[in-house]
C-alpha cells in the first residue's frame, strides 16, 4: 500500500479553503479507496508543520482544538534520503517516521500553490499531484500567466500591471497608466486566489480604496478593464500531455457582482439567485453546469482553456477562468488556478468523474509525470575539477 | 487483548442488550452472535441501542446483577484475606473476572420468563381478538404470502384497489401477529378490502395467520430460500406458505408461476400469474426502465393499459395480478389504469433515486435470490458509463449458504457490471467463486466497512453511473 503525504493549510489567506479542500476532496475518498495510506500534514498560519492523524478531522479546526493540537505537538522534519521520508519525535525518546511515495499538496495561494512547495518536493526527489514549480510560479502570477498566454496568441483582455513600490513611489504615473483603461474596472493582488482582495471599480473615486486593498495582499497589482456583456466561465482540466476538459461551468452572478470569495465559500457555497425571491441554490448550485453558452461559444471556450493549459505548462489539474463578451462571441482568458477548491470535484463528478477517481487519476498523472522526469539526464562527467 | 478486555467496559451490557433487542429478543439468535464475538466495544457499529422500556429493563437487570456479583466477589476477596483462605480468595476472583460473561448468559433467564408468562399469553390474546374483529368484518380479505415481493405486492393491491374501492392494508412489511392485531383494532368496519401481509419468520406462522384471518383471496409471491436458520428447508417452508391455500377454492389462490420453489406446491386449479399474464390475459409491448414499467394486459378486445413507476421485468407478473383481482373486483379499466399512475417505488424496494448525477437503484430490503436475479436482469438492461453492483450478499439461507451465494455471483457476473463492490463477511468467498465462475474479469473491490461505505457512496459515483444496492446487513450478521 503507497503512502500518500496530504499537505494542507499554509501561510496564505486561503488557509481555512485548503482545510476543506483537503480533507472533503482528498483524504477522504483517498480513505474510502481503501489503497492508500494516509499522512496528514498541517501548515499553520503561522507555517509551523504538524504531523498527526487527527489532523483528518474537520471537527478539530471548527472547534478550536486544533490550537491545542499544536500546543502539545512536535513538528515533523523532512529527512532526503532516497525520496521522502517525515520523521517526528515522540515521548520516551521514540522516534516515528515515515516514508512517503507520493505527495499531494493540497494548498491554495501563496507559500504552497505557487510553486515553492513543488521546488521543496523535487528536492526531495518524490513525485507530487498537480502542476510543476515554473508552470505553478506562472499561474499564481496574473500577470506572468497573461504574458505568456498573449505571446502564445491567447486573448487577455485589456490590462496593466505595477508593483506595490511603484504604487507608493510614483503614483502618479501608476494612475496615468490605469487612466488609459475605461471603466468599469477590476483590481486585483496578482498572486492571491479565492477571489480575496479584489474589487470592482466603477469610477475613479473608487480607485485609491480598491488600490489600497490589492495592495495589502500582494506587492504586485494587475488593474484590467471588465469586459462587456460579460458571461463569466471557468474550466476544470486533468492531464498531462494530453490534458482533458471537465464542464465548462457558468457562476450565476449578475453583471454587477462578480464570482467573489463569500460566494463561492461561505454560507456553504450557496448564494442568493439575482431576482429570485427566498430560498439559496445548493451546495455549488451557484452555476450553470454546463455552462449554457449561444453559438459556439462553448467549443471556443474550451479550446481556449486547454491552450492555455498547455501554453502554461501545467500537468495533473488547473481550472482556467475565462471571461466572455457574449454580444460580440469574444472569449478572453482571465486567469488559471493550478489547486483549484475542492478539486473542482462537483464539476468532475458532472463529467463522470468520480471524487475516488479523480484523486486517483491525480495520483497516477503524478506518477506518470516523475517517471518521464526521471528518465531525463542531468548530470554529466567532465574533466572540469581536475583543473583545479 | 483489547478484544478479550472488551468484556469489562462500562458499555458492556449495553452492547448486550444492543444484541438482544436486533436479535427481536430471539434466544438462539443472541447466543449464536454472542458466541461469535470477540470484541464487544464494536458490537453497536450501524446503530445504537434503542432505550425502549424493554431494553432499559434488561439494562438495569443487566448492570445490577453485575453489580451485585462484583459485591460479593469483593466480600469473597477480603474474606479470604481476613482467615487466610486461598480457595474463598480465588473463588471472589473468579467471580469478580467472570461477572459480565456470566450475567450475559443469565440475562436470557428473564427473556424465558417474560415470553412464556407475559409475550405468548399477550399474543394469545390478541390473536383472538384479531380473529373476532376480522369475523366480524364484511370487506375482502386478501391475504399476501410468499418469501420475498409481500410488501410491492401488498401494496399495489391496497393502491390500485382505493381508486374504486375503501381499502384498508397492513402498514410497511408489518406482517406479524401483534401487527394484524394493531391493524384490525384500527379498522373502521366499512372497508370494501382488507390487504393483510403475512411473515413467515418461524414454522406455523403462516397457518396461525390463516386460521386467524380467514381470508377470501390469497396471493403467493414466490418461495425462495429465507429464513431457513428457522424452517431448516425450503420445502418446510414452502409447506407453510402453502397452508394459506387449505381452506380456500383454487380459483381464489394466486401463485407467481415465475418462482420455481413454489411450481411443486402449485395446483393446476390455482389462478397463476407470470410476465405473460394470468386468467386467459395476456402481458405484452412492456418496456422497463428507471422511470417505471410499461406494458399492456389483452384479452379479446379489452385491454388494460399498465403503467406504473415500479421497475423490474419481474414485476410485470405481479402487476398483472393486481389489475385482474382489481377486475374481479368490479373496478373498471379505467380506475384500474388510474389506481396503477399511483404506484410508486417503495422504500428500499428497487427504489430508483439521483445520487451526484448518477442513478442509485436502492433494493436493500430485497433477501432472496430471485431478487438478486430481478435485479441483475434489470442492470444489465440499462445503459449506463459505469455499472456498479454493491452488495453482502443474503442471510438467513442454512445449508444452501454456499450455493446461493456462488449462485448470486454469477448472476452479478451476468449483468456484466464495470464495479463489484461486496461488503466482506462470511459469504464474500463464496460470490468471489461464483464471479470466478462465470469469467467476470473487471473489477472487485471488497469493503469492510459498509457503513463508511454507504454513506458516502457519493464519494464513488458520477454522473452517467448506475448503482444497483441489494440488500443490506445489521450488526447481527458478520
Amino acid at each position: 500500500m503507497k503512502t500518500v503525504l496530504v499537505i494542507f493549510g499554509g501561510r496564505s489567506p486561503e488557509h481555512d479553503v485548503s482545510i476543506v479542500s483537503a480533507i472533503a476532496a482528498v483524504i477522504k475518498p483517498l480513505e474510502l479507496l481503501n489503497e492508500y495510506k494516509v499522512e496528514p500534514v498541517y501548515i499553520a498560519k503561522n507555517g509551523a508543520w504538524y504531523w498527526n492523524d487527527k489532523l483528518k478531522d474537520v471537527s478539530l479546526y471548527r472547534t478550536g482544538q486544533i490550537d491545542q493540537l499544536m500546543s502539545k505537538g512536535n513538528s515533523p522534519w523532512l529527512e532526503f534520503d532516497g525520496g521522502l521520508q517525515l520523521v517526528k519525535q515522540q515521548s520516551l525518546g521514540r522516534v516515528r517516521k515515515q516514508r512517503i511515495d507520493i505527495v499531494f499538496p493540497v494548498m491554495h495561494g501563496s507559500h504552497g500553490e505557487d510553486g515553492s512547495l513543488m521546488g521543496l518536493l523535487e528536492m526531495a526527489g518524490v513525485p507530487y499531484v498537480g502542476c510543476d514549480v515554473p508552470s505553478s510560479a506562472l499561474a499564481m502570477d496574473k500577470v506572468l500567466a497573461k504574458q505568456v498566454a498573449a505571446a502564445n496568441g491567447i486573448a487577455t483582455g485589456t490590462w496593466v500591471s505595477f508593483t506595490k513600490q511603484e504604487l507608493q513611489s510614483d503614483q502618479q504615473s501608476v494612475k496615468a497608466r490605469i487612466g488609459s483603461l475605461s471603466y468599469p474596472l477590476f483590481v486585483k493582488p496578482a498572486h492571491a486566489g479565492s477571489s480575496i482582495g479584489i474589487t470592482k471599480v466603477a469610477n475613479v473615486s473608487e480607485l485609491d480604496n480598491a488600490l489600497e486593498v490589492a495592495a495589502h495582499y500582494d506587492t504586485k497589482i494587475i488593474v484590467e478593464e471588465a469586459v462587456p456583456n460579460l458571461i463569466e466561465v471557468t474550466l476544470p482540466i486533468m492531464g498531462n500531455s494530453e490534458p482533458r476538459p471537465a464542464l465548462l461551468e457558468q457562476p450565476l452572478t449578475d453583471a454587477d457582482t462578480f464570482f467573489d470569495f463569500e460566494t463561492k465559500y461561505m454560507h456553504g457555497g450557496k448564494k442568493k439567485m439575482p431576482g429570485k425571491k427566498g430560498g439559496k441554490l445548493g451546495a455549488h448550485g451557484y452555476s450553470n453546469l454546463p455552462a449554457k453558452l449561444p453559438g459556439d461559444l462553448y467549443k471556443q471556450a474550451e479550446t481556449l482553456g486547454l491552450n492555455v493549459y498547455r501554453a502554461l505548462g501545467c500537468s495533473g489539474t488547473a481550472r482556467v477562468d475565462m471571461l466572455i463578451d457574449s454580444k460580440a462571441e469574444k472569449v478572453y482568458f482571465n486567469e488559471i488556478n493550478p489547486m483549484p477548491g475542492s478539486l473542482y470535484a462537483h464539476n468532475w463528478r458532472a463529467a463522470g468523474v468520480s471524487g475516488t477517481e479523480l484523486v486517483k487519476q491525480l495520483l497516477n498523472l503524478a506518477e506518470e509525470r516523475y517517471a518521464e522526469v526521471e528518465k531525463v539526464q542531468t548530470s554529466f562527467s567532465t574533466n572540469f575539477l581536475k583543473q583545479f | 487483548m483489547k478484544r478479550f478486555l472488551s468484556i469489562y467496559y462500562p458499555t458492556f451490557p449495553a452492547a448486550i442488550v444492543y444484541m438482544l433487542q436486533s436479535t427481536e429478543y430471539d434466544t438462539k439468535a443472541y447466543l449464536a452472535w454472542l458466541h461469535r464475538t470477540s470484541d464487544f466495544s464494536v458490537v453497536m457499529h450501524r446503530r445504537t441501542l434503542d432505550r425502549t422500556t424493554v431494553a432499559k429493563a434488561f439494562l438495569i437487570f443487566m448492570t445490577m446483577g453485575i453489580v451485585l456479583q462484583i459485591v460479593i466477589a469483593a466480600t469473597c476477596v477480603v474474606l479470604g484475606y481476613i482467615e487466610g483462605s486461598a480457595l474463598t480468595t480465588f473463588t471472589g476472583i473468579f467471580l469478580l473476572l467472570s461477572a459480565p460473561i456470566v450475567w450475559a448468559y443469565l440475562v436470557i433467564v428473564p427473556m424465558f420468563f417474560a415470553k412464556h408468562l407475559i409475550i405468548n399469553p399477550k399474543l394469545e390474546r390478541q390473536r383472538r381478538e384479531t380473529k373476532r374483529i376480522l369475523a366480524e368484518h364484511k370487506g375482502l380479505k386478501i391475504a399476501v404470502a410468499g418469501s420475498y415481493g409481500k410488501t410491492t405486492m401488498k401494496e399495489l393491491l391496497a393502491t390500485v384497489l382505493a381508486e374504486g374501492k375503501k381499502v384498508a392494508a397492513t402498514p410497511g412489511n408489518k406482517n406479524v401477529a401483534t401487527a394484524h392485531y394493531q391493524f384490525a383494532r384500527g379498522l373502521e368496519g366499512d372497508e370494501d378490502a382488507l390487504v393483510i401481509e403475512f411473515g413467515e419468520g418461524h414454522p406455523g406462522d403462516v397457518r396461525r395467520f390463516t386460521e386467524t384471518v380467514q381470508p377470501d383471496i390469497a396471493v403467493i409471491t414466490g418461495l425462495a430460500p429465507a429464513h431457513l436458520d428457522q424452517y431448516g428447508s425450503i420445502e418446510e417452508a414452502g409447506k407453510d406458505i402453502f397452508s394459506l391455500t387449505e381452506a380456500l377454492k383454487p380459483s381464489d389462490v394466486y401463485v407467481n408461476l415465475e418462482s420455481d420453489a413454489a411450481l411443486k406446491h402449485i395446483k393446476p386449479e390455482y389462478v397463476g400469474f407470470s410476465s405473460d399474464g394470468l386468467d386467459g390475459w395476456r402481458a405484452g409491448k412492456a418496456t422497463i426502465d428507471l422511470d417505471g414499467t410499461r406494458f399492456e394486459l389483452k384479452k379479446g378486445k379489452k385491454i388494460i393499459h399498465v403503467n406504473s413507476q415500479i421497475i423490474g421485468e419481474h414485476l410485470i407478473g405481479v402487476l398483472s395480478a393486481t389489475a385482474i383481482i382489481a377486475n374481479r373486483l368490479g373496478m373498471s379499466t379505467s380506475d384500474i389504469e388510474a389506481g396503477f399512475a399511483h404506484t410508486k417505488p417503495y422504500e428500499h424496494r428497487m427504489q430508483p433515486y439521483r445520487l451526484g448525477g448518477a442513478w442509485v437503484i436502492d433494493d436493500a430490503y430485497n433477501g432472496n435470490i430471485q431478487g438478486i436475479e430481478a435485479g441483475t436482469k434489470l442492470l444489465a438492461s440499462l445503459k449506463a458509463t459505469r455499472k456498479i453492483y454493491v452488495t453482502p450478499g443474503l442471510v438467513d439461507q442454512g445449508r444452501e449458504t454456499t450455493a446461493v451465494h456462488e449462485k448470486m455471483g454469477r448472476l452479478i457476473a451476468n449483468a456484466k457490471p464495470d464495479i463489484v463492490v461486496l461488503m466482506k463477511n462470511s459469504v464474500t468467498d463464496a460470490i468471489t467463486r461464483g464471479l470466478n465462475e462465470a469469467g467476470y474479469k473487471s473489477e472487485v473491490i471488497i469493503q469492510h466497512d459498509p457503513l463508511t461505505f454507504y454513506t458516502n457512496l457519493d464519494q464513488f459515483v458520477a454522473a452517467g453511473d448506475v448503482v444497483l444496492l441489494q440488500n443490506d446487513w445489521t450488526d447481527n450478521y458478520q
